[in-house]
Parts: C-alpha cells; structure tokens; sequence
C-alpha cells in the first residue's frame, strides 16, 4: 500500500479476477501434490474451528442452562426463542444502538480529522513537519490503560462523561495516530501532477484538499476507515471508564463490549448463559448482515488501497 | 465471589509514619499537575455544598432530620444475595420520604465508584462488597466515610425506647470501627464452611463426618460411584481457603487464627496446625478425590454442577443457597457442615467461622447524607429485615426476632443457622487478614490454586504463604489484632 | 512559494493535534506525575514519594513476569497471525491448481475469505464469552467435551486449559489468531492481487515453483502491507486486557498464580485491589517508555523513501 509509486493509481476496474489464466507447465510433483492436499486440509480445518465454537454456542441459545453446564454436546430438547426475548430484555438492542450512534459519528470523524493532518503532514514543507508527525505517530502503540484516570478527569471537566459525543471525541482522539501514520503514506504516494495544475489554476489548498486529494485519497479512507470501525468496535476499557452512570439516576448508555462483558458478570451470580448467549447472537446478527452485505466492498476496498 | 470475602474492617487506623511524607502542597514542583486538574475539576463546579440535600429540624421520628422529596442514590453489590432486597427498602424508602430514589446493582463496585469517589461524586449509600470491593481502611483513610455512630445512637425505629447499637449482635460495631469511630455498617450475618446434598447423603447411607477421615472415606466411596468428592470454585481460590483455613483454626486453635492475622513469623513454617492442615487438604488432593475440572471452574459452574450431584461437598458461604436457588432441585436437602476435625483438635467440632459481612456505608461526599442515614436506621428495622430475609433468604445483624414470622427462610440456610446456634458465641472464630493485607490474601491463594492442581507440595505452600506473611510484616510492623 | 501556506497549514492541524494533545499526550503527561506519588486512587491526597515507586517496580518479580509476557505477546501475536494470513492469503490467491497449472486461488476460495474473516467483526466482548465456554476446564468445555466425545480425552482428568501454566498464554494467544488471521488474509489478498500477472508469469517461466514464486516474488512486494500489519497487530497485542482479564483466574486475570499476567491486568489490580495507584503509575510509565522504543524501532525499519513534488 506503501511502496513509492512506481505505477500510476489504477482503476478498480483493473483488480485482476481472472489471473492466471495463462497457461503455465504443470510442474507439481508428488511432492506438490501432498504439500497441497495439507495446505488443504488446513484450510478446511480452519474453517471449522470458526465455524464450530460459534455454532456450538448458537446451539446454547436453545439449551437451559444446566444442560449448558453439563456435557458440551448435549443437544437441545426443546427448541423455544425464551432465551432470546430475556436476552433481548438485557438491553442488548440499547447496546448495540448506543455503539452505532457512537461510531456513525467516531469514524468519519477520526477519518477526516486524521486526513488533514496526514495531508498537511505529507505534502507541505514547514518547521516542526518531523516532530508533529512523530508526536502522533509515537502515540499509536501507547497502551489506552495508562491514561485512564486523568483522561476521567479530563472528559469530566469538559462536562462530557456518560455522553455520545464525549466518547466520540476520545475516540476520535485515540485513533488519530495510527490513522495519521496510515495516511501520511498514502498521501505521500500520490501524483502531484494534478495537484500543481490544480494550484496553478488558482485553487485554494482547501479547495485542492477536498476537490482533489481526498478523492485520489478515497482507497486509502476506505482502508483506514475499515481499520477504524474494527478498532473502534472493539474499544473496551474506554467506554468503561467514560460512559458510567455518574449517579444511580443516569441513563446507561453502555457499548456493547461493555455490556455484554457486564452482562457475563452478572451471570456469575445468577447464571442464566441462555440469554447471555442469546443476547450475544442478537448482537452478532445484525453485524453478520452488514458484514455480509458488504464484505465485497470491504474486500474491494482494501484491494483498491494497495493498487498503486 | 459470593460475597465479602472476610468480614472485617480493621479496628485501626493503620500507622502511617513509614516515610517522611511531605504534604500535597509542599510538594508543589512534580504533582503540581494533577494537582492543578484537581483545582480546576472544583472550579467547574464537581460537587460543591450547594447541591447537597436540604434538611429539616431532627426529631425523635426523624432524628437525622430528612427532608421530604430528596433524590437518594442507593449503590448495591449485585452478588449471591441478589438486590432485590434493596429494592424493596428503597420503595419503602420512597413511600415515607418521597423523592426518587436511585438504584444501582452492580458487581464491578471499584470500577464504578472508584471514579466518582475521586471525583468526590460518590452515591449515597454503598453495599461495598465482593471481590471488585473498594477497600474499607483506603476510603476510610481518605476521609470518605461518614461516622455512623450517630446511626448507633438514633431510636430503633420498632421500639423508640431502644437505640440501634443495643439491637446490633455483638461484634458488629466492633467490626465496622476504623480509628475508633463506626463508619461501616456490616449488615447480614454470616456463616462459612462446608455445604452437602442431604438426599445424596442417605442415598448412599453415608454418615454425617465428624472426623477429617470420616470426610475422606465418604469421598472415596463416591469416587468408587463416580461421583466427585470434593468441588471447589477453582478460578476462585477464596473458597478453598475457607477449608484451609478453617481446618488450620480448628486445629490449632484461636492462636493459629491469630498468628496469621498478626502475621506472625510462624503463621505457617513452623505452625504444627498449619503443617497437619495442609498435609490433610492436600491428601484430597494426592488421591484424586477433587470433582474431575473443579480447579478451573469459575463458582457458579462448580456450584451448579454439586447441585447436579457431581460432587460431595463444596465450601462456600451461607450467600450460597440463594446464589444458587434456580440450579438447586427441590429436593436436594442443601445441608452446612462444620468442618471436620483432625486428631487433637484445639477447637470442638461444632465451631464454625462467623461473622457479619457486607458493609454498607455512608460515603461523606455524597450529596444526600442524612437520608443515607435514615436508609440504614430503616434497613435495621423489622421492616428492612423481614424484606431481606424474604428476598435474600438470610438474616441480618438484628437477628432472626426482627424478621416477620410468616418469612419462611429457605431449608439450606437454617442448617446454617441451627449450626451457629450449637456454637457458642466464644466459640465462633473469623480471619481478618484477607480485609486487612490484601496482596498477601491473592499470594495465599494462587499458592492454594497451585496445590489444588497438584503444581506445588504442602510444604512449598507453606513457605510461600509464609513469605507472603512476612513481606506484608515488613511492610506493616504494627500488628493489628490483639 | 504557495499562497498563504502557513495559515492552511494552521488550519488543517489546529484540530487534530489540539483533540489529541488535550486527550491524549495530556493524560499521559499526567499519570507521569501520579507516578511519583503514593497515591490511592480514592480521592486527590497524596503525597509525594520521589522515585520510590520505581525503586518498588526493580525489585517487584510479577511486575517483571508480567513484562515478560508482555514482550512474548508482542513477538507472538504479531508474528504468527501474520505468518497464518501469509499462508491463506497466499492458498486463496495463487495456491490452486488453476487447471492448467497457472495462477489462481484454491476451490472455495470465496467462502474461505468470508468465513474466515467473520470472526474479527465480532465484539472481543464476544470473543471473551465465546471462548469461556470453549475452554472450560470440565466436559462442559467445547475442546474437552468434543475430545472426549471422541475418545481422545479422559473425563476424570480433562485438560483445565485456563489453569494450566504452560497453556495458558497460548491459549489467549490462540483467540487473538483466530479472531485476526482473516482480516489480515483479506488485507494480504488485497496486495497480491496488486502484483501484476505478469511478474508471476515471467516467474513461472523461469520455471519457479509455486513456493518459491511465493518467497522470491509475492513476499517482498507485500514487504509494506506486513509491516502496516505489524504496527495494527502489535497495537492490538499490547492491550489483551479484556481477554486476559475475563478468561483467566485472580483479580481482573493473569493467574493462575500469575502465568498469564500482563501489565495490563497487573497494573489493574494494583490501580484497584490493592489501591496502590501511584505504584500502577508508575508501571503505566514504564511501559510507555518501552513502548516508545518498541514504536521507534518500528518506524524505523519502516521508514520510506520521501516522494519528491
């Protein structure tokens, strides 16, 4: 994705499907036959180590929960949707809606924002150019844990604990590093024909950025974008420490990490793993459509981002 | 974890003077940083004297002087006792007083209200119990406990003639005073050790045990079933320690009981109790008489599979019963068993660990401090009792004359209690090193995790809980129980 | 030379570095200065300590174990996932027969990319629950239970995965490949198929075999995409909190007996059980500046040419 551009930007419509149809001589040996049939097999196995655990536990979801506890594979004996509506009781639905209105927000966000920087970053010349990328990049690896307490406190004085956009701001704010260093590259990459020509024409840098960079950008935001909502979806502990109840009377606006990982806490009490697992596979599905709706796209993207 | 682990707060406040410390604002140059962020968080406006709740003028009715339609911010652990009897005080709460009250049932307490302590935000009653607990002696130490000793003097609310420290068991007042005043009020009572299946008893005609090899034939004889002998709540190690330790006090007495408190340099190398007792667990141990997995079980999936008749005996706390009360069948005849003796034991058969468990307390930020007065005077009431023994199936520290009669206790827990009963009151022993040392009571009981797995000798644990003994010792040379 | 390039630049950069210094370098600036202080965590007293809390962390052996780990998980992770995707991105692209013998993917090679890639889509919440039940340590357990079912395992003796010092670690290890490798097989797809036909085809003329076009040709063009993979997985490696700390035993995990322990779930219970938040400051502040050197020897092996404009 990086390489200086030694080619031009191509077109998606070049993404080779077809590769391949070359004839070449058929040189596998008994040898290439058997390192095949075990990269093979391995491929298959690794399909079903997915594809297992998760059926086993979709199976959970018609299980009671002593019959969870005992033999792994006994086989549900009444097939009832209970689990899920107490699943569904738990709030899962909130959870999920609450990560959504969060990242609808975080990840264009952290995207342009991130842009910016990388753009001024890559292509402009000015004191200081160094030290302001390596300040951002310096923070991509440092673990979130450390900062956590005066980060508390920092949100609470800007009066933004337990709110959407408090969280969408750290967000935003722990993603800029590695999103900077991703598109610094990336800008860095690009021709800068058409960026003269623009500026000779009389083009504001603005006007350039936005008219003109961001849509040669577009492959890399996509990319960055996709890294993004998989860091983002993922977040735990930031969440946990922002978005608390600062009184009994607040609402909850938990992530669904957070709270399925306290939904998990409290079955260590009053185990009902049925709804816990129903309410995990009420949380996976609307992900697995997305996910399969768009996988192409996902796909496609991050082909077109390391076309160069 | 079921509930409190240990019981106990420290009668003291710990002796500081270990360094020459300089104050806050000596120290201006390095910590002027957070320091500054404290200020301005002030500034802001974080909880000024403004919001906290209005009062009226106190009477015997009303002796910390609530004002009608003050919010109350109620924060409960949400472990084996479940909140539903919190629920039930705070609507009762609501209907005297009106207002809103808040409520909050969590396990994560520290994870929620460490935060909001700092920030000097905290709720206005705090269950501050489990294994995620904030430390009583830190909060204490920072100032952040309200002195109930006020709560001790008001009238009962039953019979006004009576002040609440004269309904309180013994024992309860000196367990909730941190530098000579009450700051935390340990509510339930408490009872630990040993649980069986009366039905899986008589089924195989076994014998209540009196002695540690009696305990150990019955396993053997349900190994030879397939039936484990032994569950415990592996992930947890806490609960094996119940046998440990209890076995170690009922050998050696309340000396030994001691000499771990006060971290003695014979706590346990050294310690002929200690030495026999870990010998005769790890003998559990050595002849493969452990539930087949148990050691990495997390408790309700060790607890729920001795409901299914998969083990014995499994140790635990009289929270047990309720955590459980959806897994047990209805005629599973939950039995508690005190523990079993060796040879030559110091204490007698039937003494058994007691104590009061669950403090709540009264942080001394909260915005609403008489109310959380008046919510603990009311929950040591024949009202609040009756309400926990019904939802929690459990009795306070107000006893079992405070609960209403038509509250039938479940059949697990009044085995505990008729246990209790049979102990007299000088008899009854409890630990309190795991509420006072706390990175000594986690290397006591990794070192527990790793015999447990057969990973470590009796010997070797001994020298490991001794070294976790001494290195606390060094740190605190003041002992704490006389 | 370009009309008002100062006040553009300004522009552009006042934004993201100010979100970023307020809510990032400022945090961390700050638990710099708890670290000097005894703080508990429970209130803003404190008093200054000096370095003792560092003098504390030298001589603190699970502190050190804990880092060791720590360092295991950065090589470990990093490494294998990317090794694994290598293997698959390679399989689905140019590991098939193609008929002829040419170029192309393996049979199944759309359901392989799809399958693979779900699990990094959930939630590592789910990831924690789903794989409580996978290891369980009883015939509950879904390895146990199947390996029994099967006749491989012994039901008075199962393998208490969690519990087991020398699995452990690998056992977290195992869930973060299994959640990443596909997203990364994805993302490596990506870049081999950017490779034009013709190098593999001038390569297949030379008469390389399929493994040696992949080590001579495909991994040294994808020799960027691998170290992006790297700086994202180490990121991600770094911070096993929330699996460590649901999966395995103690206070927020690292057990048992503190076989697992990261400085994450060190650092925790440091923070909260034993409210000795000045002490887990300063651990925070040792990992920082490990971190930093980790961060700029990465950057270094991937620093790149300038491009001239």
């Amino acid at each position: 994705m990086t390489a200086p551009a030694t080619q031009p930007p191509v077109t998606k419509a070049k993404v080779p499907s077809q590769r391949g149809s070359g004839s070449g001589p058929g040189r596998d040996g008994m040898e290439g036959r058997t390192l095949n049939a075990f990269s093979h097999g391995f491929l298959v196995l690794w399909a079903v180590m997915i594809v297992l655990p998760l059926f086993w536990i979709l199976l959970g979801n018609f299980k009671t929960d002593s019959q969870i506890k005992s033999s792994a594979w006994t086989w549900p004996t009444e097939w009832t949707f209970d689990a899920f509506q107490r699943g569904w009781e738990k709030g899962v639905g909130d959870y999920l809606l609450n990560t959504l209105i969060v990242m609808i927000v975080s990840v264009p966000l952290t995207m342009l924002l991130g842009a910016m920087a990388a753009y001024v970053l890559a292509r402009y010349d000015f004191v200081g150019n160094r030290f302001v990328y390596y300040f951002f990049v310096a923070g991509s690896m440092f673990p979130v844990f450390l900062a956590l307490v005066p980060l508390y406190f920092m949100v609470d004085r800007l009066g933004m604990l337990n709110t959407y956009q408090g969280l969408i701001l750290v967000y935003v704010a722990y993603s800029l590093p590695f999103t900077v260093f991703y598109l610094h590259s990336f800008f860095r990459t690009l021709p800068t024909a058409v960026h003269e020509a623009a500026v000779i024409d009389g083009a504001s840098h603005t006007r350039v950025f936005f008219q003109i960079m961001v849509p040669m950008a577009k492959p890399g935001l996509i990319s960055v974008g996709i890294f993004n909502v998989l860091g983002q979806w993922n977040q735990y502990i930031l969440p946990l420490t922002l978005m608390q109840k600062q009184s009994g009377g607040d609402e909850d606006r938990s992530m669904l990490a957070q709270g399925l990982v306290s939904l998990m806490n409290q079955g260590n009490y009053e185990t009902d793993l049925p709804a816990l697992y129903a309410g995990m596979t009420i949380s996976m599905i609307p992900v697995l459509v997305v996910y399969l709706s768009f996988q192409r796209q996902v796909q496609s993207g991050l082909t077109a981002a390391t076309i160069k | 974890m079921g509930s409190t682990p240990g019981t106990s707060g420290r009668p003291e406040a710990s002796g500081v003077g270990r360094r020459d410390l300089i104050k806050r604002a000596a120290a201006l140059g390095i910590i002027s940083v957070p320091t500054m962020g404290f200020l301005s968080a002030c500034a802001s406006g974080g909880g000024g004297d403004n919001d906290k709740a209005k009062t009226v003028k106190k009477t015997k009715d009303n002796p910390f002087g609530v004002a009608k339609d003050n919010d109350l911010d109620v924060f409960i652990f949400k472990g084996g006792y479940g909140d539903d009897y919190a629920k039930a005080w705070e609507a009762s709460y609501e209907k005297k007083y009106g207002g809103s009250v808040a409520h909050s049932g969590e396990q994560d307490v520290t994870g929620k209200l460490q935060p909001r302590f700092n920030k000097g935000n905290p709720p206005d009653v705090v269950d501050d119990s489990g294994s995620k607990k904030m430390k009583l002696d830190t909060l204490h130490k920072e100032g952040h406990l309200t002195d109930l000793t006020q709560l001790l003097d008001a009238p009962s609310i039953d019979d006004p003639s009576k002040k609440i420290r004269d309904i309180m068991l013994p024992g309860t007042i000196e367990q909730g005073t941190f530098g000579g005043k009450f700051h935390a009020l340990f509510y339930v009572y408490a009872t630990w050790g040993l649980w069986y299946s009366n039905k899986l008893f008589k089924k195989h005609g076994w014998e209540v045990p009196k002695t540690w090899d009696q305990m150990l034939d019955i396993m053997k004889d349900a190994k030879s079933k397939g039936i484990g002998g032994l569950a415990h709540q592996g992930k947890y190690p806490y609960y094996m320690n119940i046998v440990i330790m209890d076995l170690i006090a009922k050998t050696g007495g309340m000396d030994a009981v001691k000499a771990i408190d006060n971290l003695d340099k014979k706590a346990f190398v050294g310690n002929p109790a200690a030495e026999r007792a870990i010998e005769a667990v790890y003998e559990i141990v050595e002849k493969g008489l452990l539930m087949p997995g148990t050691n990495s079980l997390e408790h309700t999936e060790a607890q729920t599979k001795w409901n299914e008749y998969k083990a014995v005996f499994i140790p635990s706390g009289s929270w047990l019963e309720n955590e459980q009360a959806k897994q047990t069948p209805d005629d599973f005849e939950m039995t508690f068993l005190p523990l079993p003796l060796l040879p030559d034991s110091k204490m007698k058969l039937h003494a058994v660990r007691t104590g009061a468990d669950e403090p709540f307390i009264v942080p001394s930020k909260a915005k609403n401090v008489p109310g959380g007065l008046e919510f603990l005077r009311r929950m040591l009431s024949k009202e609040g009792a009756t309400a926990f023994a019904k939802e929690a199936s459990s009795l306070s520290v107000i006893g079992p004359e405070y609960v209403d009669k038509s509250v039938q206790l479940r059949p697990g827990i009044k085995t505990a209690l008729a246990a209790v009963d049979a102990c007299p009151v000088d008899e009854r022993f409890n630990f309190r090193y795991s509420e006072w040392y706390g990175e000594m009571d986690v290397s006591i009981q990794n070192a527990t995790g790793e015999l447990m797995a057969k990973r470590i000798t009796p010997k070797k644990w001994l020298e490991r809980c001794q070294a976790a003994v001494d290195k606390e010792a060094e740190k605190n040379p003041d002992t704490k129980r006389k | 030379m370009h009309r008002k390039k100062y006040p553009f630049i300004a522009g552009f950069l006042v934004l993201p570095v100010g979100l970023y210094v307020l809510l990032v370098i400022w945090p961390y600036l700050q638990t710099i200065s708890y670290s000097f202080t005894d703080w508990s965590g429970a209130s803003q007293n404190f008093n200054f300590v000096g370095l003792d809390n560092y003098k504390d962390l030298a001589n603190d052996d699970v502190f050190i174990k804990a880092l060791q780990h720590n360092a295991l998980l950065l090589v470990l992770v990093p490494t294998l996932t990317i090794l694994l995707s290598l293997f698959f991105a390679f399989m689905v692209n140019v590991g098939g027969r193609g008929g002829a013998g040419g170029v192309s993917g393996v049979k199944g090679s759309a359901f392989y990319r799809v399958i693979f890639f779900f699990p990094q889509v959930l939630s590592i919440a789910i990831l924690a629950i789903l794989f409580k039940a996978v290891y369980r340590g009883d015939d509950s357990g879904l390895i146990n239970g199947t390996l029994q079912a099967v006749g491989l395992g012994d039901k008075n003796n199962p393998t208490e995965w969690l519990n087991d010092p020398d699995l452990v670690l690998w056992c977290i290890v195992f869930v973060m490949i299994w959640a990443g490798a596909g997203f990364y097989m994805v993302l490596f797809s990506a870049a081999m198929q950017s490779i034009p036909k013709d190098i593999y085809e001038a390569a297949l003329l030379d008469g390389a075999g399929r493994f040696q076009t992949f080590f001579r040709v495909t991994l040294p063009l994808l020799w960027e995409t691998i170290q992006t993979a790297w700086v994202f997985l180490a990121i991600l490696s770094m911070d096993a909190f929330l699996l460590i700390s649901t999966l395995t035993s103690q206070d927020f995990g690292g057990g048992p007996d503190h076989s697992s322990e990261v400085i994450s779930t060190y650092l925790m219970r440091n923070f909260q059980t034993y409210s000795k938040s000045g002490y887990a400051c300063a651990m925070g502040v040792v990992m920082l500046l490990l971190t930093l050197i980790v961060s700029i020897v990465t950057l270094r092996l991937s620093r790149r040419d300038r491009i001239e404009f």
